[in-house]
């Protein structure tokens, strides 16, 4: 199925909060902190105030007052144009005392480190252990032993965080690009002391969010004070590089792992001290092990912190960091035993389940790579150019529920179906459309669907691939009970019961009743007439004046969650450059039910480049010294272009009988670990730590002395 | 946290992506906001050159707007040469855009982009990076495509602007548009219109072209969803674009 959006987003009409435009409307900026680490000395913004333009400024930070991270808010203005809003952020004059920071893990971590944050600067959690892990070691005839490590990446989300804030009295209207309507509409509530009832946000469409867009955050809070105080609609969309500083990221992760594996090849041990950074005063956590099963393990996590910005969900939050680590890992301990490394997984996966089908998907996708064709580590063949192939798992949740909805038939035979979810760019709005069609045997053109909106039912926000797990079951049920309330409004004058109709194509099936005459059943029933039809049409004439108007909402049973799958990649690397290549991916995963393959497929495909990215591009590079980001752009912070994407065959298998799950999450999470097995696999040399870059390979190449 | 990353900003992407060593693009394209990848079709050779761009081109460039004052401090011969200098303040403009004349006043230091987004409305074409290397605000002016973030709105003046908004003929779309749509070479859509305007400028120079062509030039544009599977699809089925 095509999207139903798609003609207003290729032709510039879809209208997402950042193209939103009011009478009057003028532009607020942020003032943010240049420092990692410091105490406001003295702020003076008598000039900027003054300035041509401006029409509202706000300080929101105090002489003695700290802050923690570079970007950090500390003041807003709003002006009538963006240039002027600009220039008077610009005659803000700030006086900082500059306090020690730490701009990294390592220097965090140091003993001898400046106590920046409180009650210290790490946090270490609780020990997670199962079995016996001196027996485990015991039992292993090898172990491996090593330190891995994944990069800090900010979600990069086009559309930037952001919002139009309109006033009209009391209250609120915020165009908002969230993930979240109603989410965000209680956090304008919360955050402005108003009542939720003088709040609506709305977001028809927006422009990627990615786990880093649920609420107002600070800069839709300071967007509606500067709109209230300069009574006139603001709009406050951040640059690329605030987005980069201040609205979330991915958290490093670091692991310094021991694990053991019998000589038959089963995993016996696995002993992990990890750590990570979330940013000023987040945590880091991720799942590990990841997948496998180590009977015996132990696993210490140390939530560090830096002076950066804080930590976001991010597209599948802690699982390509789990699954980096575990996978390359699994490689490394296959070759041990001298294993091929898909079956050494085999060997240890958990029982197959609904929710656990590796197993299953292995073989599938190993046979869509020509696994066959795998040499051991290190690709013999002469000459720079190397091919390696690699493999791994992941799982997921995506389970939703909640979500409500309101469906309106009309005499003219429309159907508006209303649910205050938001279309994230998943599709959304379109499986929604088909769900509400099927239900009522229309063309999905003939189903509006409007989402977006606070003012509509509830529905949760976007976030852990739940959307679809909670909205579809709600337009099933709300259609199908707009469906019954239209039967019975119009059996009577059909001369028939209600339990006599039912949806056709197009129309709607009127069957001889095979029960009783009593009371409206009448002629039909009696006379043994054979079904005939009347159209949608002339059903909705019927209602009159009056629509069918019905409430909905999730209902068990139509949804679920759980869901795996395996990928695999294919890589050249040229051993004299450090250059990877990545020409193929292959991915079977399982969604459930699959509503609609066009828009799960798509969702695979983004996921996977997503995961690439991981792999060899992206990472938040901070200055050592001064804490501050050196890449916050588009050009320095690495994301692949058209001629980076490789081939991606995905396999999506439908589990019908499970109900919808979630799809957006998944694909995203096993792309690193599988292109860095393939890495290792073409070159030889194991790199423990993401991005890999030229300069990782080449120095873990030069020191391996080359491949061959 | 290694801080020597120059050689690996510089190797890393840009030669896989075969799009060679040097990037931000429109630093050395001429004039301003000119995309690189415009060479769509012409092979392989055809690459980003600082040579393509002399140091007088670009001086000429910046003094045909007369934004010497503004931008190139102390150029004094420049000045001298060109129009007399106008603004800090706003000027009036006119902008042809998707075959309409646009009065208008801005300051000379308000680009292309951002006049078209917030003095006429005009939003179908994104601001994401705000300079030059994600290409959500590719336009087309006179067959080529530009960066309109980079390229300032008195720049643009007597020239003809194509955006997304002007490409569909009332609700009958585009072909690039159609199979945009078709091929789901969208998710969120924020990049969308930047590479529905890439695709347009590739196959009005080339409707047929090869894989690697189309790849190339699409390397201008990013996008976070990853629909770039779709993407290719749609720009190798487009049929039916006419040269422009």
């Amino acid at each position: 199925m095509s999207r139903i959006d798609g003609p207003q987003k290729v032709s510039g009409r879809a209208k997402y909060s950042y193209d939103i435009v009011r009478p009057g409307m003028i532009y607020g900026r942020i003032l943010r902190s240049p420092h990692a680490h410091a105490r406001l000395k003295s702020i003076d913004a008598s000039a900027a105030e003054k300035a041509p333009g401006v029409k509202a400024l706000l300080i929101t930070i105090k002489p003695g007052e700290k802050v923690m991270f570079p970007g950090e808010e500390i003041g807003a203005l709003a002006a009538a144009t963006e240039q002027q809003a600009a220039d008077a952020l610009r005659m803000i004059k700030v006086e900082w005392e500059v306090l020690p920071a730490l701009a990294s893990v390592e220097q965090a971590m140091r003993p001898e480190a400046p106590q920046v944050f409180t009650p210290a600067n790490t946090r270490r959690g609780a020990a997670q252990e199962d079995g016996d892990l001196a027996a485990g070691f015991k039992a292993a005839a090898f172990t491996v032993e090593g330190t891995y490590s994944t990069q800090v990446q900010t979600h990069t989300s086009l559309e930037t965080h952001g919002c139009v804030c309109e006033w009209n009295g009391d209250t609120l209207t915020a165009w908002v690009s969230t993930q979240a309507v109603h989410g965000t509409r209680e956090g304008f509530a919360q955050g402005l002391k108003i009542p939720q009832a003088n709040v609506r946000v709305i977001t028809e469409f927006m422009g990627g969010g990615f786990g880093s867009k649920f609420g107002p955050d600070m800069q839709g809070l300071l967007c509606a004070r500067l709109a209230k105080a300069a009574n006139a609609p603001v709009k406050l969309m951040l640059d690329r590089k605030e987005e980069h500083l201040a609205t979330g990221n991915r958290p490093s992760a670091f692991a310094k792992v021991k694990a053991g594996v019998a000589a038959d090849g089963k995993l016996t041990a696995f002993d992990a001290t990890t750590w990570g950074t979330g940013g000023a005063g987040a945590g880091s956590d991720y799942p590990l092990p990841y997948i496998y099963v180590f009977p015996n393990r132990k696993r210490m996590h140390t939530d560090v912190y830096i002076n950066s910005g804080q930590q976001r969900a991010m597209r599948a939050p802690g699982h390509p960091q789990g699954c980096f680590v575990t996978e390359v890992l699994m490689d490394e301990l296959a070759d041990q035993v001298r294993m091929d490394p898909m079956e050494f997984r085999l060997k240890n996966l958990p029982p197959l389940a609904p929710n656990a089908m590796w197993a299953k998907y292995f073989p599938m996708g190993a046979e869509r790579i020509n696994w066959r064709s795998r040499h051991v580590t290190g690709d013999p063949t002469p000459g720079p150019i190397k091919r390696g192939l690699g493999c791994s798992a992941n799982r997921w949740g995506g389970a939703g529920t909640g979500a409500r909805a309101h469906c309106e038939i009309g005499s003219d035979g429309s159907v508006v179906m209303r649910c205050g979810t938001q279309d994230i760019g998943t599709g959304n709005r379109t499986i929604m459309a088909m769900v509400v069609a099927e239900t009522l045997g229309l063309e999905v053109a003939e189903v509006t669907i409007e989402l977006g909106d606070s003012n509509q039912p509830f529905a949760p926000g976007s976030g852990g691939s739940t959307t679809a797990a909670a909205v579809m079951p709600a337009m099933r049920v709300t259609s199908g009970k707009a469906r019954d309330a239209l039967f019975e409004r119009i059996a009577p004058q059909l001369g028939v019961a209600a339990s006599q109709l039912q949806i056709g194509v197009g129309n709607i099936l009127v069957s001889p009743s095979t029960l009783d005459s009593s009371a409206s059943g009448q002629t039909a029933a009696r006379s043994g007439q054979a079904s005939r039809s009347i159209t949608w049409r002339e059903a909705c004439k019927m209602l009159g004046t009056v629509p069918v108007s019905v409430d909905g909402q999730w209902e068990r049973g139509l949804s679920a969650g759980g869901t795996s799958g395996v990928q695999f990649a294919e890589v050249e690397v040229d051993i004299e450059t450090g250059i990877t290549k990545v020409k193929k991916i292959v991915c079977v995963q399982d969604c459930g039910l699959v509503v609609d393959l066009k828009t799960a497929e798509t969702q695979c495909y983004g996921g996977i480049i997503s995961g690439l990215n991981y792999a060899v591009f992206e990472e938040r590079i901070l200055d050592r010294n001064t804490a501050n980001m050196v890449n916050p752009n588009m050009e320095w912070y690495h994301m692949a272009g058209q001629s980076d994407i490789p081939e991606i065959d995905v396999v999506l298998v439908d589990q019908p009988e499970r109900g919808v799950i979630g799809i957006g999450e998944p694909p995203a999470v096993a792309t690193a670990a599988a292109v860095a097995n393939a890495i290792r696999n073409a070159t030889g040399v194991t790199l423990r730590s993401i991005p890999i870059t030229p300069d990782k390979l080449l120095t873990e190449l030069e020191r391996a002395g080359g491949t061959n | 946290m290694k801080l020597c990353n120059t050689r690996r900003l510089r190797t890393a992407k840009f030669v896989t992506a075969g799009v060679g060593p040097l990037k931000p693009k429109q630093a050395y394209s001429s004039p301003m906001g000119r995309r690189d990848d415009d060479s769509q079709g012409r092979g392989k050779h055809r690459r980003l050159r600082p040579q393509d761009a002399s140091r007088r081109d670009f001086f000429k460039t910046i003094g045909v707007g007369s934004l010497a004052t503004a931008v190139v401090t102390g150029v004094q011969d420049v000045e001298a040469q060109g129009p007399p200098p106008v603004g800090p303040g706003e000027i009036p403009i006119t902008l042809t855009i998707n075959g309409r004349r646009h009065q208008l006043s801005v300051e000379p230091r308000v680009t292309l982009l951002d006049a078209m987004r917030t003095r006429l409305e005009i939003t179908g074409q994104k601001r994401v990076c705000d300079r030059g290397a994600c290409g959500a605000c590719t336009v087309i002016i006179e067959s080529r495509t530009y960066y309109s973030c980079s390229m300032l709105a008195i720049e643009a003046q007597g020239k003809n602007i194509r955006t997304v908004d002007g490409l569909a003929n009332g609700n009958a779309l585009h072909p690039v548009q159609q199979a945009f749509c078709d091929n789901d070479g969208l998710m969120c859509g924020f990049c969308t219109p930047g590479f529905v305007m890439a695709t347009v400028a590739l196959l009005e120079k080339n409707p047929n072209p090869t894989p690697d062509q189309a790849k190339k030039a699409l390397d201008g544009n990013l996008c976070r969803c990853g629909t770039n599977i779709g993407v290719l699809k749609a720009a190798l089925s487009a049929k039916g674009v006419s040269r422009g």
